[in-house]
């Protein structure tokens, strides 16, 4: 057959614009959900455990057949905790890849950052980070929290000091970072509106290498209970081996990172974690009957032999699990990937039943997370990733 | 709670000073100030961890590994940081090649250990309060690096050697002395002494990235305040800072511990710009 200049070029124009067609209607086929992690770096360990139950998420929904028959794609671009890397990450998810949701940052500072650009882009948002003003309806209306708020943090720390331990006098510290300064400015704040007595409060350099004077300072104010902010493990571990070797019997209530395993390898006695309380979950808390609340216990089972816990912790595993579902179910419910469609649907839920909490969202209200589930752990009780649920809670 | 204080601020203080006698032995041999002291310092927690606590060697052995890692590290900033920019001492581009070197140091340091402080063994089995050994394992180092150098510096052959090149190199090598070799070598054992800053102190700094800069930063302290190259001064200077920091951090609280230290940084500065016990050298010509 002779090839004639009309027909070369017609079908040159083809071959070159198939993919250009072809690509949309291969897109329809997953359902794209864009996930920015820290996986490596500093801190990575928060992204490391969210993305286990990530990965195990998308895995169940696939191996069940997907949303409506379409599989769920995961597209993971690691940040390294970077606010940069997170907002190209954010950029190129949105305009490249046009995911359906994103899932992240899982960190303050990124969240910081992206949080304003993903809702110029309307993209539905899911995310964990505690600092109460990135979460807007009216600024940010993409925008949804799976995990508490810092002042939902604090308040289970005040009940905990005022109405269980029944202490008045107390002391908050934080380390000098943006976050340990804003955390000990509300945390303050909000125990002296409680009527309790802050008899001393201050922020410490994270890379300080001693903090016997700071500790000093407490116990010579009369602190009954000292409050610290920071994620900094060396902090944390430099204040309890202080305590301990002046032998001064106050509890430490504070941030969940009292509770790390980095904190405990760097104690100077085992005995010197005792009295150390943490922010917990009650979803994620074993009972006195030494066991998880039944759910959460069913998924605890369901993880052996897949996902590690004993490095990592289980509120981070299960969050990152309901993340991938409550997207895979806004799509299944509204049969749609258009972001309007999605927010809508997370507007409406009440009580939505995840393994880490049941999420409630309305469209004035994104900060789901139910306070009454955030609780005080035992620091020391540390288990599969899970803490026992500190003295005085039943 | 006074002796709280006194005790954890001369421990620091320690630490400090030898930090400080490091840059000290740099300078004196090759004019330069090296701002890898304090990534010696670092390093001499981090082999110790390393070699003692992760590849489960005996203490002693774990020790002089960690000094000989760390006199290593101290001929390579030698060889590469310092050697070649001595020729151009007046443009001061050693500022630029020692802090790059310490910057690669620390960096692969985050990369190949960790980003987090890591715990560093307990040398010893007894000490315990405020005699523990985290406090005075730093001082008892303070005072054998002060005796050995006495002994090297005037006892020795070598340490005579150092001390001819230190006054005047050119003079030095006019009359034989092997320059580059005993540059080097006290390169080497500027090596040791970070090194043994930071092993001494490892329990109280823990074994920790980010120490480097901290040290490098407060170890800088007291050769101004004891005069450039004043090894006594420089000691006295580094129990005085510790001290002071520790009292300003009890009287004034810890946020407002770096200012209270620089505000009378810089006044004793103005006052004595040479230092507190240093003085410019009287040269016969």
């Amino acid at each position: 057959m002779p090839l004639h200049r009309r027909a070369f070029l017609a079908a040159s124009a083809a071959s070159v614009a198939a993919p250009v067609v072809i690509r949309p209607a291969r897109a329809a086929e997953t359902v794209r959900i864009g996930w920015i992690p820290a996986l490596t770096g500093a801190s990575s360990a928060p992204g490391i455990g969210f993305n286990r139950g990530v990965i195990l998420a998308a895995a169940e929904i696939n191996a069940a057949g997907g949303v409506g028959g379409r599989m769920i794609e995961v597209i993971t671009r690691d940040t390294q905790g970077d606010p940069t890397k997170a907002v190209n990450a954010t950029v190129e998810l949105i305009s490249r890849q046009q995911v359906a949701a994103i899932w992240g940052p899982v960190n303050s500072g990124e969240a910081l950052a992206t949080t304003p650009l993903i809702a110029r882009n309307r993209v539905p948002s899911l995310h964990p980070c505690v600092i109460d003003s990135l979460i807007d309806p009216a600024k940010y209306p993409n925008a949804f929290r799976i995990a508490p708020a810092g002042a939902q943090w604090e308040a289970a720390v005040r009940h905990y000091c005022l109405d269980i331990l029944k202490v008045r006098k107390v002391a908050i510290v934080g380390d000098t970072t943006g976050y340990g300064t804003t955390a000990t400015r509300d945390s303050v704040a909000d125990f002296t509106r409680a009527g309790a007595d802050v008899v001393y409060h201050d922020l410490i350099d994270a890379t300080r290498t001693d903090v016997t004077a700071d500790v000093l300072r407490m116990q010579q104010a009369g602190a009954e209970a000292v409050i610290p902010w920071s994620v900094t493990t060396g902090l944390m571990a430099r204040l309890l081996n202080v305590r301990g070797a002046r032998g001064w019997d106050v509890p430490f209530v504070g941030h969940p990172s009292l509770g790390s395993g980095e904190v405990h390898r760097l104690l100077d006695r085992e005995a010197y974690w005792d009295k150390v309380y943490l922010v917990g979950y009650r979803s994620c808390s074993y009972g006195a009957d030494g066991r998880l609340p039944a759910r959460m216990q069913a998924f605890v089972d369901r993880l052996r032999g897949k996902v590690d816990l004993a490095d990592t912790t289980l509120w981070w595993v299960a969050a990152g699990h309901d993340a991938i579902r409550l997207v895979a179910e806004a799509v299944q419910a509204t049969k749609s990937t258009s972001h309007e469609a999605i927010i809508g649907y997370w507007n409406t839920l009440t009580s939505w039943p995840g393994l880490y909490g049941d999420y409630t969202w309305t469209k004035q209200e994104h900060n789901g997370y139910p306070t009454e589930e955030v609780v005080m752990s035992v620091a020391s009780s540390f288990r599969d990733g899970a803490y026992a649920l500190a003295p005085g809670y039943s | 709670m006074l002796e709280a204080v006194i005790v954890s601020g001369v421990a620091i203080g320690a630490v400090y000073a030898l930090i400080g006698i490091t840059y000290n032995v740099m300078y004196a041999a090759s004019r330069v100030m090296s701002f890898t002291s304090g990534q010696l310092g670092m390093l001499g927690g981090v082999f110790g961890a390393w070699f003692i606590l992760r590849l489960g060697l005996p203490v002693l052995p774990g020790a002089v590994l960690t000094l000989s890692a760390c006199a290593l590290v101290g001929l390579a900033t030698e060889i590469v940081a310092v050697r070649p920019v001595l020729a151009s001492l007046e443009k001061h581009l050693y500022v630029l090649s020692t802090l790059a070197f310490a910057l690669l140091i620390q960096q692969f340091v985050a990369i190949e250990w960790s980003t987090e402080p890591q715990p560093f063994p307990r040398l010893l089995a007894f000490g315990d309060a405020l005699i523990d050994q985290k406090f005075w394992l730093p001082l008892a180092a303070c005072a054998a690096v002060i005796v050995a150098l006495e002994i090297i510096y005037r006892r020795t052959l070598v340490g005579r050697a150092f001390l001819a090149i230190a006054e005047d190199g050119f003079a030095a090598r006019a009359l034989g002395l092997p320059e580059r070799r005993l540059r080097m070598a006290s390169y080497a054992l500027a090596g040791v002494i970070g090194g043994l800053a930071g092993f001494a102190g490892g329990e109280l700094m823990l074994a920790f990235f980010a120490n480097g800069p901290l040290l490098s930063f407060y170890g800088f302290v007291p050769v101004a305040l004891g005069g450039l190259g004043n090894n006594r001064g420089a000691i006295i200077g580094g129990l005085l800072l510790g001290l002071f920091q520790q009292a300003a951090s009890f009287l004034v609280g810890g946020l407002f511990v770096s200012v209270a230290t620089f505000v009378v940084f810089i006044a004793v500065l103005l006052a004595a710009p040479q230092g507190l016990f240093g003085a410019a050298a009287g040269r016969r010509v």
